[in-house]
C-alpha cells in the first residue's frame, strides 16, 4: 500500500492543477502516502526499540538453554561450593539424572564469584576517590589548558587495550606492590574482624589486589569522565552561595558539589563496576587463576568468572560430554545476572537519594 | 521618608549592636576608595568613592548592566574568582582593607554576608542549611543546633511554615521560601554587614513585603547593602541611595533627597522613569 500510494502523486500532480475531483484525489492520495510512511516509521522505531530487549531475551535464553543440563546436575549447592574439578575426561562417561559427564566431575562457583565482587569492589573503591578529585580538579582548579591535557589523558587512558593493562599490572604494578608496599601494610594491620584480610600472606603480585587495583586503574577514565560531566552541572550560584557563606574551596565541593551530584555518581560508579564485573583479559593475567578456593586474604590468588571462563573454555572442549562447556556457560548466566542484580541495585540507590534530596536542575 | 520603619515580623533585636550606635552616633562600615574594576580588557567600574554608613540601608539603583551587581560582589571580593578579574583602589572595612595582603577571605565573609538574586539553597536538607555557614566556622557546639535553625527560621518567619519537615530537602519550598531560607542562612553566621543582590526579583510582593520587613528590622544592628531595579523599594527602606550609571556613581544622597531633589540629571531622568 505504502508503494502505490507513493507512485500515486506524480501522475496525479497535473491534475491538482487543474482542480476539481483530481485535486481531492491527490490530496487524498497524499494524506494516504503521509500515513503509510508514518506507519512504516512507527513499526521501524518499534522493532528498533525492541532490539535491546530481544537481544537481551535472546542471549539469556540460548545461555540458559546450554547450561540447563549442567544447572540440573550442578543443584543450587553450585553456588556455596569451592571445587573445581572437571573429572576423569578420559574414562568412560557416566550419566547422572539424564545428563551425561565425566566420572568425578564436579564444579562449585563460590570462589569465582567471592572473586568477581571483591575485585570489582576494590576497584570502585579505588577509582571513585580518585575519579571525584580529578574531575573535581579539571572543573574548578586546573586552567583550562591543563584541565585539557588532562581530559586528554583520561580519554588515552580509556582506549589502552585491557591486555596491555594485564601486561603492566603483571610485569611492573604486581611485583614493586608485592615488594615495597603489600608487606608494609601486612605487617601494620591489626587482627580484627575485616583489617583481617590485610593480613598475611602477601604473595609475589597476582592475586585479588593487584586485580583490583588494575581492574581500578581501567574504570577510572569512564567514571572521571561522567563525575567531571555532573560537576559542570553544578549552578554557578550554589556554588557562590557557598563561598559567600565563608566556605573554603574544599568544604563547597564536599558540602555542596558532590552532594549536588549524589545521584548521578552512583549511576557513574555503576558504571565503572559494571566494566569490572565483566573486564576478563587484564585479570586473567593478573589473578593468578586460583581454581576452587576462596583467596585467603586481599593478595591471595584469585579468579573471576569472566576471567577463568576464558581461561578454561579451551580446556573444557576436551571434555568430550560436553559438560564442563556446559558449567562455563552456567558461570556466563550467572555472570549476566550479577550484572543485572547490581544495575537493578543502582536504580533503585538512585532513586532513594533522588527522592530524599535534589535532583540536579531543580528548584528555585 | 516614607519607610516601613516597623518590621511585620517582630524579630528580636541583636545583643551585640554596641551602645555607640544605638545612641545614634552612626560610623562608617565600608568605606571604598577610588575604586576601578573589570575583567580582562573591559573596565567595569572605574572612579568609585563611596561610604556605607554603620547601621543603615544603602540602596544601589541604576539601569541594567550599569555594574551594581560587580560593585557589590567587590565588597565581600566574589569577584575574585571571576576569570581575568582585576581591582584597582581599595575597600576598608572598619577601616581596615578587606584587600590587603593578608585579609583573611574566609573571616572577610563570615562578616560581610550575601544573598543573591535567585534563591540559592544547598542539596542537603532545611536544617542542614541553616547551619552550613555555622558548622563551616565552627560558630557553635552541636547541642546549640536545634536552637539555632529555630531561631533563624523565626527570624525571618519561616518556622511555622517548615518547622515539621526540617530534615526534608529545601527544594521543596516555594522560591520566595527558598530566598528567605537564604537570607536566614546567611543571618545565621552573624555578619556586620549583609549584601542583597536585587532579593526580591523573582519573588511575589507578598513575601517581597516580608523581606522588605526583614530588611527594615535588621538595622540598625546590622549594615544593608540592597541592590535593586525597584525604585519604590528602594524610598520604601533605605535610608541612603546610591545611583550608577554606566559604571560609574553618579549620585549618592540621603534617599528622600536623592529621589525628590537630585543633584544630577541623570539621576533625575532615572528616578522619574525618564530613562530605561
Ligand atoms: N565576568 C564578567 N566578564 C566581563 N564583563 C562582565 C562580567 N560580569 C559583568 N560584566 C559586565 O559588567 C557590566 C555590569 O554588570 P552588572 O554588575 O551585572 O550590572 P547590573 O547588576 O547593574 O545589572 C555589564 O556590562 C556586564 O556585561
Ligand atoms: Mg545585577
Amino acid at each position: 500500500m505504502a508503494l502505490a500510494a507513493r507512485q500515486a502523486p506524480p501522475a496525479q500532480a497535473p491534475a491538482a492543477r487543474a482542480g476539481g475531483r483530481g485535486r481531492l484525489a491527490w490530496l487524498r492520495a497524499s494524506s494516504r502516502r503521509l500515513t503509510g510512511e508514518r506507519s512504516f516509521l512507527r513499526y521501524a522505531t518499534g522493532v528498533a526499540a525492541l532490539l535491546p530487549l530481544l537481544a537481551l531475551v535472546g542471549i539469556v535464553a540460548i545461555l540458559a538453554a546450554k547450561a540447563w543440563p549442567a544447572m540440573k546436575l550442578n543443584g543450587a549447592g553450585f553456588f556455596w561450593r569451592s571445587v573445581w574439578d572437571p573429572g576423569n575426561t578420559y574414562g568412560a562417561p557416566v550419566k547422572t539424572d539424564g545428563v551425561l559427564h565425566p566420572v568425578g566431575a564436579h564444579y562449585g562457583a563460590l570462589p569465582l564469584i567471592v572473586g568477581t565482587l571483591a575485585s570489582s569492589a576494590i576497584a570502585v573503591l579505588f577509582a571513585v576517590p580518585l575519579s571525584i578529585g580529578a574531575a573535581l580538579a579539571v572543573v574548578e582548579k586546573l586552567p583550562r589548558r591543563a584541565s585539557h591535557v588532562l581530559g586528554m589523558f583520561l580519554e588515552l587512558l580509556a582506549g589502552i587495550p585491557s591486555v596491555v593493562f594485564g601486561l603492566w599490572g603483571i610485569l611492573t604494578l604486581g611485583p614493586v606492590l608485592s615488594r615495597d608496599v603489600y608487606p608494609a601494610v601486612a605487617s601494620i594491620m591489626p587482627d580484627v574482624p575485616v583489617l583481617r584480610f590485610f593480613r598475611g600472606d602477601t604473595g609475589y603480585g597476582e592475586g585479588l589486589m593487584t586485580a583490583g587495583l588494575v581492574l581500578g586503574v581501567m574504570i577510572i577514565p569512564i567514571v572521571a569522565a561522567t563525575t567531571r560531566d555532573l560537576l559542570r552541572q553544578v549552578p554557578v550560584l550554589t556554588k557562590e552561595g557557598a563561598a559567600a557563606l565563608g566556605m573554603s574551596d574544599w568544604e563547597v565541593a564536599s558540602k555542596v558539589s558532590i552532594p549536588w551530584v549524589r545521584a548521578g555518581m552512583i549511576g557513574a560508579s555503576v558504571l565503572g563496576l559494571a566494566r569490572a564485573l565483566g573486564e576478563t583479559m587484564a585479570v586473567a593475567m593478573v589473578s593468578g587463576s586460583l581454581l576452587g578456593t576462596v583467596p585467603a586474604n586481599l593478595y591471595g590468588k584469585m579468579g573471576t568468572i569472566a576471567s577463568t571462563i576464558v581461561q578454561q573454555l579451551d580446556g573444557a572442549f576436551s571434555d568430550g560430554t560436553g559438560f564442563a562447556v556446559r558449567t562455563l556457560a552456567e558461570f556466563a548466566l550467572l555472570l549476566a545476572v550479577i550484572t543485572l542484580l547490581t544495575n537493578i541495585a543502582a536504580r533503585l540507590l538512585v532513586r532513594k537519594v533522588a527522592a530524599t534530596a535534589l535532583p540536579v536542575g531543580r528548584g528555585v | 521618608m516614607t519607610s516601613v520603619r516597623a518590621p511585620a515580623t517582630a524579630a528580636p533585636r541583636r545583643a551585640d549592636v554596641p551602645a555607640i550606635v544605638e545612641a545614634g552616633i552612626r560610623g562608617v562600615s565600608m568605606q571604598v576608595q577610588d575604586l576601578a574594576l573589570g575583567f580582562g580588557s573591559a573596565t567595569v567600574l572605574s572612579g568609585l568613592d563611596l561610604e556605607v554608613r554603620r547601621g543603615e540601608i544603602t540602596a544601589l539603583i541604576g539601569p541594567t548592566g550599569s555594574g551594581k551587581t560587580t560593585f557589590l560582589r567587590s565588597l565581600n571580593r566574589m569577584n575574585d574568582k571571576v576569570a581575568k578579574h582585576w581591582h584597582r583602589g581599595d575597600v576598608l572595612l572598619n577601616g581596615a582593607s578587606i584587600y590587603a595582603p593578608g585579609a583573611q577571605l574566609m573571616a572577610l565573609r563570615r562578616r560581610v554576608g550575601m544573598v543573591f538574586q535567585r534563591p540559592n539553597p544547598f542539596p542537603m536538607s532545611i536544617a542542614a542549611n541553616i547551619l552550613a555557614g555555622v558548622k563551616a566556622h565552627r560558630i557553635a557546639g552541636k547541642e546549640h543546633y536545634r536552637d539555632i535553625v529555630e531561631a533563624r527560621l523565626r527570624e525571618v518567619g519561616l518556622w511555622d511554615a517548615v518547622s515539621n519537615r526540617l530534615n526534608s530537602s529545601p527544594f521543596s519550598l516555594s522560591g520566595g521560601q527558598q530566598q528567605l531560607l537564604c537570607l536566614a542562612r546567611a543571618l545565621a553566621i552573624g555578619p556586620e554587614v549583609l549584601l542583597l543582590d536585587e532579593p526580591t526579583s523573582s519573588l511575589d510582593p507578598v513575601t517581597t513585603e516580608n523581606i522588605e520587613a526583614m530588611a527594615r528590622s535588621l538595622v540598625p544592628a546590622l549594615t544593608v547593602v540592597i541592590v535593586t531595579h525597584n525604585l519604590g523599594q528602594a524610598r520604601r527602606i533605605s535610608d541612603r541611595t546610591v545611583f550608577f550609571y554606566q559604571g560609574k556613581m553618579v549620585e549618592c544622597a540621603e534617599t528622600a533627597q536623592l529621589f525628590e531633589d537630585p543633584r544630577e540629571p541623570e539621576t533625575a531622568r532615572y528616578v522619574t522613569g525618564r530613562m530605561g
